[in-house]
């Protein structure tokens, strides 16, 4: 048997091959991404953790985002030092490395310690699989590709939630979605053998703002601590919160001043003066904390209120991501049709916000009603726009900050949207984690539970207790969902008062 | 002390110790047990935390249980089964009275009634019943090869419990045969790190084991009834 490339030149290899391996990779990363949502219980009972105790779960989720924030800025550098197949060979072993942890983790520490090592290889595959087609693919030749390798990790996100309910129903078990992974990543480096040993691919000189990495990191590792709510019964924010806040703080300060020196930055800084670009990475953000609070929470509330099991509350979220990809086709199309970023983004977040008001009013009948007799649900509709609407609002954003970059630094201005969004899931969840669970413990905090034994009606009791138990669950949610809501009623604000409208096409 | 002599001093002292530990003879079996059994019956204070593990059956909905004790008295966070998913709940045992803090609210006492129909955590330190009186009670104990515990060097003491001495200990346990059990003690300080109780436990037919790892020995523990409500 003989791997595909022989070649030791990038350009004479089989390109669609090499990018279609390549790109495999990186759809299994993307997939990864959120899977866990659907998830999350059994992977918590498998380490002995109590349902009762689901603050301990939000570092699966904040340390994948972690570990894929601290090395999206790096990763680029990495690719032009190592070159763009041995820098993605090395972060997908590093991803298998990191699934093979999760997959046997006896405890949360490595449970957590996997899932931070995924997110570091599958965030470095990003960037390297995006400069990898650039490579490959002259610039006339070259939008069409990156177009189709973004789509490649946006739907692999799309899907993960599902994939992983689905895996988690079976009787594989939550494991499997990580198992799976190491021998579909053997594959693939097998079949890259010849070009990782090759490396056959120019090298430029490294170009690798250790210092400002460093620092960007140490202040968001920080800001996580600070902001996890580790006894939500006591606090909504970190024990540590009083020096951790300001130790983020500081290096987030350090961060800005090194990056104004430095003559290699990571990000402009003097880019946040313009107000497009600075409203578009902050409604990016916001955009991005409005879908994370989606792809935890709606998971949860249908197995924690509507008893539903992962593949069913996979199926009950699909409703809402499906609603992404066709808001954000429709996003670019209106925003080119009616010439206005502004308009087509607060919109988008707009209805998002409306989406999540809506849901906010949920309760233990809300999956029942067909929508005027049509055979959709009012939920899924509900669903539905919530996830189109954080859809439209991709488009516009983008673009409008890209446009703010300049045609030199659109690979970076890439990379700073994902960057951007990613902290604002992290930031995003890490808040609503931790106050919506603070608001539960207080709504309950004088609910006792009666206790079997000598109390000859325990059993009515016990349901009243029961359906108490269930109002205050859903209270925590329309919380959270009502607050998100408000949060994304200001990013379309943001979006509507400093996007700038579309440039007038010029051709080169 | 010059550098040299430094040095000498040292390698007298590694060669020292090595010589201690290949060259000293394990313990005696019996009074390894009966020693460690005396010194964590009376020690001011420890850490504790019980594994269960195999097939424990709907009856033992316990999975683990961790906390401090000073017996009788003692505060433990327990992870109970409760259908396809584990409940934490916390219980404070203090004089004679037990308090427990479920799923919502904060602490309530629980009657005896009560007591008896959750996980009476306290026989598991019981004086009387407890593990420690229990393994003076091993049968047969053989002292096996040194074994590193969470880095502290012991001696695996292995032996069997009768059923019935071992339903004093944990309730639930069927009372037939004589189940395995092993301690791991550190000598000459006779601490008890580790004791693992092996058998069919709670079932004819299946095995299940249960785990206790100890800590924190004699540090003062001090156990007080919680605010209720």
């Amino acid at each position: 048997m003989t791997s595909p490339f022989q070649s030791l030149r990038l350009r004479s290899v089989n390109r669609p091959a090499l990018l279609g391996l390549t790109g495999a990779g990186l759809f299994l990363a993307s997939l990864d991404g959120y899977v866990v949502v659907t998830a999350l219980l059994p992977m918590l009972k498998s380490v002995n953790i109590a349902v009762n105790r689901p603050e301990q779960a939000t570092p699966i989720i904040t340390g994948f985002l972690l570990g894929y924030l601290a090395v999206m800025p790096i990763a680029g550098g990495l690719s032009d030092r190592f070159g763009r197949v041995r820098l993605f060979a090395a972060c997908l072993a590093l991803f298998a490395l990191g699934s093979l942890l999760t997959a046997t983790a006896p405890s949360l520490f490595q449970l957590v310690a996997g899932r931070v090592l995924q997110g570091a290889g599958g965030g470095a595959l990003v960037p390297a699989v995006l400069a990898l087609a650039a490579d490959l693919y002259p610039a006339g030749e070259r939008s069409p590709v990156l177009g189709a390798v973004s789509a490649l990790q946006e739907v692999g996100s799309v899907l993960g939630p599902l994939w992983g309910g689905l895996i988690t129903a079976s009787t594989l078990g939550w494991t499997w979605i990580f198992w799976i992974n190491i021998p579909v990543a053997a594959l693939l480096m097998w079949a890259l053998w010849p070009e990782i040993r090759a490396g056959g691919e120019a090298r430029r000189p490294a170009n690798v703002d250790w210092l400002g990495a460093l620092l960007a990191t140490a202040g968001l590792a920080f800001l996580t601590l600070a902001l996890y709510a580790a006894d939500p019964e006591r606090s909504p924010v970190g024990e540590g919160f009083l020096w951790q806040a300001p130790l983020a703080a500081l290096c987030f300060i350090l961060f800005v001043l090194h990056e104004r020196r430095t003559p290699r930055p990571l990000i402009d800084i003097r880019r946040f003066r313009d107000s497009s670009f600075s409203g578009a990475a902050l409604a990016n953000a916001i955009a991005g904390a409005g879908l994370m609070v989606s792809l935890v929470y709606i998971p949860v509330l249908a197995n924690a209120v509507f008893s539903m099991n992962a593949s069913s509350s996979a199926l009950l979220l699909f409703r809402l991501m499906l609603g992404i990809p066709i808001g954000a086709l429709l996003g670019g199309w209106l925003a080119q049709r009616l010439r206005s970023y502004r308009f087509v983004a607060a919109l988008g977040l707009g209805l998002a916000a409306l989406g999540f008001l809506l849901l906010s009013g949920w309760n233990e009948g809300s999956l029942r009603p067909h929508l005027l007799g049509l055979p959709v649900t009012v939920a899924a509709a509900e669903l539905f726009l919530t996830g189109l609407g954080l859809g439209l609002e991709i488009a516009p954003v983008s673009a409008a900050l890209l446009d703010a970059v300049g045609e030199g630094e659109r690979g970076a201005g890439a990379s700073f949207l994902i960057v951007m969004r990613l902290i604002g899931m992290l930031v995003g969840f890490s808040l609503v984690a931790g106050f919506g669970l603070w608001q539960f413990h207080r709504a309950t905090a004088h609910l006792l539970p009666p206790l079997p034994g000598l109390l000859p009606d325990f059993a009515t009791r016990f349901a009243i207790y029961t359906l108490k138990v269930r109002q205050a669950i859903f209270d925590e949610y329309h919380l959270i969902f009502q607050s998100t809501a408000i949060t994304l009623m200001i990013g379309a604000v943001i979006a509507a008062v400093t996007l700038r409208p579309l440039p007038r096409p010029r051709w080169h | 002390m010059p550098s040299h002599g430094r040095s000498l001093a040292c390698a007298v002292g590694v060669i020292g110790a090595a010589l201690t530990a290949c060259g000293s003879a394990p313990p005696a079996a019996q009074p390894l047990l009966q020693q460690t059994s005396d010194r964590m019956a009376h020690l001011k204070g420890f850490h504790f935390r019980m594994v269960i593990t195999g097939y424990t059956g709907t009856g033992e909905p316990v999975q683990t249980a961790e906390g401090e004790a000073h017996p009788p008295d003692l505060h433990a966070r327990v992870n109970l089964r409760e259908s396809s998913f584990l409940v934490e709940v916390e219980v404070i045992f203090s004089g004679t009275d037990v308090y427990l803090k479920s799923l919502t609210g904060g602490w309530q006492r629980l009657t005896q009634a009560q007591v008896s129909q959750f996980f009476d955590a306290r026989t598991l330190f019981d004086k009387q019943a407890g593990l420690f009186p229990a393994m003076r009670e091993t049968q047969s104990p053989r002292v096996g090869t040194q074994e590193s515990v969470d880095g502290h060097d012991t001696y695996p003491v292995s032996g069997s419990i009768p059923a019935p001495r071992m339903h004093q200990l944990l309730a639930l346990i069927r009372d037939q045969g004589s189940y395995r059990a092993t301690y791991w003690i550190e000598s000459p300080a006779n601490t008890l790190w580790r004791a693992q109780l092996t058998g069919n436990l709670f079932d004819p037919a299946r095995a299940a084991t249960v785990t206790f790892d100890f800590s924190n020995h004699d540090q003062p523990i001090s156990v007080s009834a919680p605010p209720l409500g």
